[in-house]
């Protein structure tokens, strides 16, 4: 079976040592290994993370937010694996990051819905809390959760379809 | 109805993308171009002011949408010898090309860019937020105030459709953890 990811499906199975060779990781997707894409992303992804964060934590101010900010943070892990191998960034990742960063950031925006009902307030209504600035600080709070789930759920989903189904296994309804 | 000169290439390069995207029978190029169209679309969102939109746009359509399409198509085959471009449907493309036209009639009834009687500027809730939004949120991004102050609660069910999503393709595919 040819690859069709990296736009050369005839060359699987031209020998080990060329630079650009294709190799295949252990979920059957080519992964071409090019200096000129791992040394872009080595000097790229520190400013893409960098404007992630920005659009997150400063959508108060000026265009973007959690959802945008989380897009472009997650991409980063995304670049990373297309330069460097999905199978190896998989390793690298700690998949107890990934499940936090999700439920974390659904958590951080129900408790601060929740927790202006408990000091009294309507449900996610910033000023009940005691803090000057509550709004602000409330919105940014909840921006950033939304940034998290966002960051983690891209990043999941990316790693999810390169896995993909294993055929292998009898499905439930069989047995 | 007149188009700044990076507006016509815009939409013009958009329209291009989209039918390239459409006829290349090639699915690796199809979803090439239809990146490409994406990027077009948001710098069409920047000319229209509306740059949350955009930056959206550019990160999740251009960007994460293309990663996740090559991902899927890397496990299929590439059928060798085909013609280069999708021969349309004759019946598809009259219905097709009826469809746009009923949209492309509503168009002259829009409110010119940035009119001021327009009934968004002018509506009372879109006052009410122009006025009171700095004062009641503390933020100064008139969209944050309303995404996350007045329609917060709209937003906390956004944010559990995307943590709905990932559980959802973790049950399809019978998995435990993401990575």
């Amino acid at each position: 079976m040819s690859g069709n990811g990296s736009g050369s499906s005839g060359n699987s199975t031209s020998s080990g040592d060329s630079p650009n060779r294709i190799t295949r990781n252990d979920e059957q997707v080519p992964y071409v290994e090019s200096t000129i894409i791992m040394t872009t992303v080595r000097v790229v992804t520190p400013f893409i993370l960098t404007l992630g964060l920005f659009v997150m934590f400063h959508g108060a101010s000026s265009a973007g937010g959690g959802f945008q900010g989380g897009a472009i943070a997650g991409t980063v892990v995304l670049l990373l694996a297309f330069a460097f191998g999905i199978g190896p960034v998989r390793d690298w990742l700690n998949p107890a990051v990934i499940l936090g960063l999700i439920a974390v950031g659904v958590g951080t925006f129900v408790a601060v819905a929740l927790g202006s009902l408990v000091l009294g307030g309507e449900f996610l209504q910033y000023t009940a809390y005691p803090v000057p600035h509550a709004s602000k600080y409330g919105i940014e709070l909840v921006e950033l959760g939304i940034g998290a789930v966002v960051a983690g759920i891209i990043t999941g989903l990316f790693f999810l379809i390169a896995a993909g189904f294993e055929t292998g296994e009898p499905m439930e309804d069989d047995t | 109805m007149t188009f700044t000169p990076l507006e016509a290439v815009t939409l013009v390069f958009v329209l291009g993308c989209a039918l390239t995207a459409a006829l290349l029978r090639d699915v690796l190029a199809a979803i090439i171009a239809s990146a490409a169209y994406s990027l077009g679309i948001a710098i069409l969102w920047i000319v229209l002011q509306a740059p949350d939109v955009a930056l959206t746009e550019a990160a999740v359509g251009a960007g994460v949408m293309t990663l996740l399409l090559l991902l899927t198509i890397a496990k299929t085959v590439r059928p060798e010898n085909e013609n280069e471009f999708e021969r349309p449907n004759l019946r598809s493309l009259v219905v097709v090309v009826a469809f746009a036209g009923v949209l492309l009639a509503t168009v002259p009834a829009l409110p010119a860019i940035g009119a001021a009687d327009s009934p968004v500027a002018g509506g009372e809730v879109t006052q009410y937020y122009l006025e009171n939004a700095y004062e009641e949120t503390e933020v100064s991004n008139a969209v944050t105030a309303v995404l996350a102050a007045y329609r917060g609660f709209d937003t906390l069910g956004e944010a559990v459709v995307v943590f709905t999503a990932g559980v959802a393709v973790l049950l399809v595919l019978r998995r435990e953890v993401f990575v």
